[in-house]
């Protein structure tokens, strides 16, 4: 979930409303999805749940959300003038970062703290919205040293200008290899033949886009009033919807915005884009849907008023149909009930009244729990105790240490070896307790019910609920274990019967197969002195695993 | 001081031998004495202390080393990670990240050797390069090797108090008194005691050999009535009784078994899934794009080369398919991407237990209809005293004609109440890319304020038209591990599936208040 730290003062000052201390404010922040994380003097950290809101990462957005419900819709971005600045496309970008957007904003001088801020919220929206500048990433200029059209080209390697931060020029190859911004973001081009740059009609550098921008024309300073922003990256809607929020910022905090046109080569969609786009998106459905959702008999003129409480582009009720236009910075909208929760969220959710749901139904146990129930009863009144133990395990438990004939299910990407493979079998947890139980009072009766992973020859894996215990002390040997095994079967009306079998986990000659209702279903035996040994055990074990749904009778 | 029961016949035997042999270590006695074994003696000797008929003399303690499980197996590669990083700084300078390739030790153990070297002096750090500041082996750690780990090797016993300060502060910094399945060292102690007879105690002995009394009541006695005309010997009933571990259910477990209870006892139906899941289920049904960020690699568990689950029938994976890529049959527009097919059929280890609703949803379900499933889920997280690798969530759904937004909240409200025990609750809009509307609850604990209690929604459309589900429906859950902490008094995570027995036997759940709990 992302968290941002915004000025109190700075974020009332934009939503244009008195500050309601720290309750008033968390009430209000339901609008954004949004919770306070930390609050101190003027400082606030907030946390915004919605994933797909990007617009609401930065103060401007959470400010612009409360200031519009209480003052009405604002129609960001909705009449643009006609600008004549372009940017040309080279078509060899087409398998390297193929997009880009752009818009001057002029008339706004930020000082220093402000510039700071733009600069952050531009970084964050590159780092989780833009996937690490990999699908997004953006930069601001001085625009009157830009002379247009700008173009956005494939360069060599070896093509050299000074980056910003740096004493002299630098090959762009050698930005990758020697600079950290450079090493941080390398990947995002790697396997490229040509690297992406923006370089102006006086043959300028602008920057080498997502890295590092030019230290000429790409250093904005406190009280600069006339910027040029760009976004590029490898995703359309990514850099459209980012270069569409950042414009929107800008234009709440006083900025003209002008846009600028983007000349594509022709496969591209729409051959000339002009940015920002505003994209609205519109959403139609019935006021009976509206009813149906949020459980409540609204009057369209309300659902109207609650949509442009959302800043809304447009919301209008003809008969018995609704429609609403998302803002320009909005693209979450995909389908109706997305406008059906923004009216809930508007109106407020107290405005529901909760109810319980009137229908009969009848509620059950899985079989399989109430058999593990029934099991695991049997075995605490025989003195067990009952242990839990990670599904997760690693190879050396499992399979050297304990010996497990099968082998684990491997995870591709563990985190940690300790947790690199899918248990196939209780034991290892059984004896990972005892090697850490020396010290406590004997006897030690324990077993685990639990699940599984197991795999067929074809590599197919399922999950099998298993049943496993083990005795622990100076003279635990197989009678034990096998009456335990024998008491459950008798309780449960079930044959058992033992055929030997070879497991090295066991002693040979004192390890069996069970057998029940003629299928082997499990194994019970002494645990074998090795076995012991590499566990650090030092009294006998005996134990026994069988499949639960086999204990059913 | 009281001597007003009668003397066990255990007692007896040790005041006669105490009276023969005058003072004596508990070794001594247990050696000599005719007591039939330690326990008998351990019994005898602390009622008679807690009498006065018998005092203590004197005490000398004795801390025993022993080897933990992290020793253990680095007697079983021959090496301690100190050592072994010493050794190989010795032929230049490394980093941090090389050793930590060796697989001799885990990266966490080689962390902490390495930490500890660092701290002791005997390396330094320049940058990423580690360099050897001392010599390989004579070293504290060199010393802790021979003086410890060889001699234990050999079977030798170590008295902490004979090491040099140095290596017994290492030693007794490794031996943490909880969390020993982590420990490098175990420290014992042990404790020998002398001691001797008093004058009421020979006082008690002399009247003890002079009355006929009965202990135990035997078959024999009740046989020939000889109690009649004997004195019954009077037992102490202010002794602490003997502890016996009972056989019992693990603590966490009992809790899931009440949650279970109590969604059945509220007309759920008990839905099971399986660990191992197929990106279809665990993410493609529940419309989460194929390139939302919580799909990463890095949040996910994929299962190796060679494994898979079942596919889902072909007519969901046409019909979800078509929901991502344009909306479909849906209404909506969908995401506007190019569905893979194959990254759908990927095994991975179930996310989030939502992938059950899913299941149950393509599955035919009652209509009207409630279910219920406690799924174990994995999540890509480094382990620490919050997060585990596995962990219970508790999800759900309700469908049917006229379900909407305000019995999503009623749900909540019950849960807050009947599950949870919550008197006080509040609702936030929420987020999850399955539902919409989405709401969360956040409950009061009586300690901690406000607490996250759960969230749910109704199924987007897209979630539920391509599984064939054209009623409204309700999501939801819970997690449970931070519930279960609250309620067992834990504040690591880890203990909850701890292999220590004596940690296990001290841990408490009250079921009845599954949030307040009565934690030890």
């Amino acid at each position: 979930m992302p968290k941002i730290d915004v000025s109190r003062r700075d974020l009332f000052r934009l939503a244009r409303i008195e500050d309601p201390g720290d309750g008033g404010l968390a009430d209000l922040l339901s609008l954004v999805k949004g919770e306070i994380d930390s609050s101190e003097g003027d400082s606030l950290k907030l946390e915004l749940n919605d994933t797909n809101r990007p617009d609401l990462w930065c103060v401007e957005g959470v400010a612009r959300a409360l200031r519009c419900h209480a003052h009405g819709p604002e129609y960001h971005l909705s009449d643009l003038p006609v600008s004549d600045l372009e940017i040309l496309v080279d078509r060899n970008l087409r398998n390297v970062r193929p997009f880009v957007a752009a818009f001057t904003a002029c008339g706004w001088a930020p000082d220093e703290e402000e510039l700071e801020a733009l600069i952050e919220v531009q970084e964050k929206l590159a780092a989780s919205y833009g996937r690490n500048r990999k699908t997004a990433g953006a930069g601001f200029y001085r625009l009157g040293e830009i002379r247009f059209p700008v173009s956005y080209m494939a360069a060599s390697p070896d093509l050299s200008f000074v980056p910003l931060g740096e004493d002299g020029e630098m090959t762009l190859a050698q930005v990758l290899r020697d600079t950290e911004t450079g090493r941080t973001y390398a990947h995002i081009l790697s396997g490229a033949e040509v690297y992406p740059v923006l370089r102006d009609d006086s043959g300028s550098i602008l920057s080498f886009p997502p890295i590092l921008n030019s230290q000429t024309t790409g250093r904005v300073r406190p009280g600069d009033s006339e910027l040029f922003c760009e976004v590029t990256g490898t995703d359309w809607e990514t850099v459209q919807l980012t270069a569409t929020i950042l414009a929107c910022n800008l234009q709440d905090r006083g900025a003209a915005i002008s846009p600028v046109r983007v000349i594509y080569p022709d496969e591209h969609p729409g051959r000339t884009v002009s940015c920002p786009v505003v994209f609205a998106d519109t959403l139609t459905t019935t006021m009976e849907e509206v009813r149906r959702i949020l459980g409540l008999e609204i009057a369209p003129s309300s659902a109207v008023e609650a949509l442009r409480g959302m800043d809304y582009a447009s919301a209008t009720a003809r008969g018995t149909s609704i429609t609403g236009m998302l803002p320009p910075y909005r693209r979450d909208g995909i389908h109706a009930v997305d406008m059906i929760e923004d009216i809930a969220v508007s109106m407020g959710l107290g405005s529901f009244g909760p109810l319980l749901p009137d229908r009969f139904t009848q509620g059950r146990s899985a079989p399989i729990e109430e058999l593990a129930d029934s099991v695991r009863l049997l075995l605490v009144g025989a003195g067990f105790e009952e242990v839990l133990r990670p599904v997760l395990s690693s190879f050396e438990k499992v399979s050297i240490q304990t010996g497990t004939p099968a082998p684990p299910v491997a995870i591709a990407n563990p985190m940690t070896r300790e947790y690199g493979v899918v248990r196939n079998s209780l034991l290892p947890g059984l004896l990972e307790v005892e090697s850490a139980s020396a010290h406590s009072a004997y006897p030690h009766r324990i077993f685990e019910s639990g699940e599984v992973l197991v795999r067929d020859p074809g590599g197919v894996c399922s999950t099998d609920v298993m049943l496993a215990c083990l005795i622990c002390c100076n003279d635990a040997d197989f009678g034990d274990v096998h009456s335990i095994l024998g008491s459950l079967c008798h309780s449960r009306g079930i044959s058992l019967r033992l055929e030997p079998e070879d497991d090295g986990r066991f002693v040979p000659g004192r390890c069996a197969a069970v057998i029940i209702d003629g299928r082997s279903s499990g194994i019970v035996g002494e645990v074998h002195p090795e076995i012991l040994c590499n566990w650090g055990i030092t009294r006998p074990a005996s134990a026994m695993e069988v499949r639960l749904p086999c204990l059913k009778g | 001081m009281t001597a007003d029961r009668d003397l066990h016949p255990l007692e007896k035997t040790l005041l006669a031998y105490l009276e023969e042999h005058g003072a004596s270590t508990d070794r001594e006695i247990i050696e000599n004495s005719e007591l039939p074994e330690e326990g008998s003696y351990r019994r005898a000797v602390e009622w008679l202390l807690s009498r006065g008929l018998v005092i203590e003399v004197s005490r000398e303690e004795q801390e025993s080393v022993q080897l933990g499980p992290l020793g253990i197996s680095s007697l079983k590669v021959g090496v301690t990670p100190e050592l072994a990083i010493l050794r190989r700084l010795a032929h230049g300078a490394g980093t941090l990240q090389e050793i930590q390739e060796d697989a001799t030790f885990d990266r966490g153990r080689w962390g902490s050797g390495f930490g500890a070297l660092l701290r002791s002096g005997l390396v330094r750090k320049d940058g990423d390069l580690v360099h050897l500041e001392a010599d390989a082996e004579d070293n504290p750690y060199g010393k802790l090797w021979d003086q410890v780990y060889r001699v234990l090797e050999d079977g030798g016993e170590i008295d902490l108090g004979s090491l040099s300060d140095e290596i017994a502060a290492i030693v007794r910094e490794r031996s943490p008194k909880r969390g020993r399945d982590r420990a490098e060292f175990v420290v014992v102690t042990l404790i020998t005691r002398t001691v001797a007879v008093t004058d009421e105690g020979l006082e008690a002995l002399k009247r003890a050999r002079e009355t006929v009394t009965i202990g135990a009541i035997t078959p024999g006695v009740l046989a020939d009535g000889e109690w009649r005309n004997a004195a019954f010997r009077r037992y102490s009933l202010d002794m602490p009784p003997s502890q016996i571990h009972t056989g019992r259910l693990h603590p966490y477990r009992q809790f899931l078994d009440t949650v279970r209870k109590r969604f059945v006892a509220l007309g759920f139906t008990e839905m099971r899934g399986s660990l191992a899941e197929s990106e279809f289920w665990n993410n493609d049904a529940l419309f989460m794009p194929q390139f939302h960020p919580a799909r990463d690699i890095h949040d996910v568990y994929y299962l190796e080369e060679g494994c898979s689950v079942p596919p889902p029938p072909s007519h969901l994976e046409e019909s979800v398919a078509a929901a991502h890529e344009n909306g479909g049959d849906t209404g909506g527009r969908g995401w506007g991407y190019s569905f893979s097919l194959r990254q759908s059929l990927q095994a991975i280890m179930r996310s989030q237990g939502t992938a059950l609703s899913a299941r149950t949803l393509a599955s035919d379900p009652e209509i009207p209809g409630k279910y219920f499933g406690i799924a174990r889920c994995f999540r890509y997280d480094q382990v620490d005293s919050t997060h585990l690798p596995d962990f219970f969530q508790v999800e759900g759904i309700v469908l049917g004609e006229g379900i909407n937004l305000r019995h999503l909240m009623g749900l909540l409200a019950m849960f807050a109440s009947e599950i949870a025990g919550a008197s006080d609750y509040k609702f936030l809009p929420g987020y999850f890319p399955f539902t919409e509307p989405s709401v969360e609850m956040h409950i009061h604990h009586p300690v901690l304020g406000w607490v996250e209690g759960g969230g749910a929604g109704l199924f987007r459309p897209e979630v539920r038209l391509p599984l064939g589900i054209d009623v409204p429906v309700i999501a939801w859950g819970l997690g449970l591990d931070r519930m279960a902490m609250l309620a067992m008094g834990l504040d690591d995570i880890r203990d909850l599936v701890t292999p220590d027995l004596s940690r296990l036997r001290t841990m408490r759940v009250r079921p009845d208040s599954l949030l307040k709990g009565g934690g030890e």
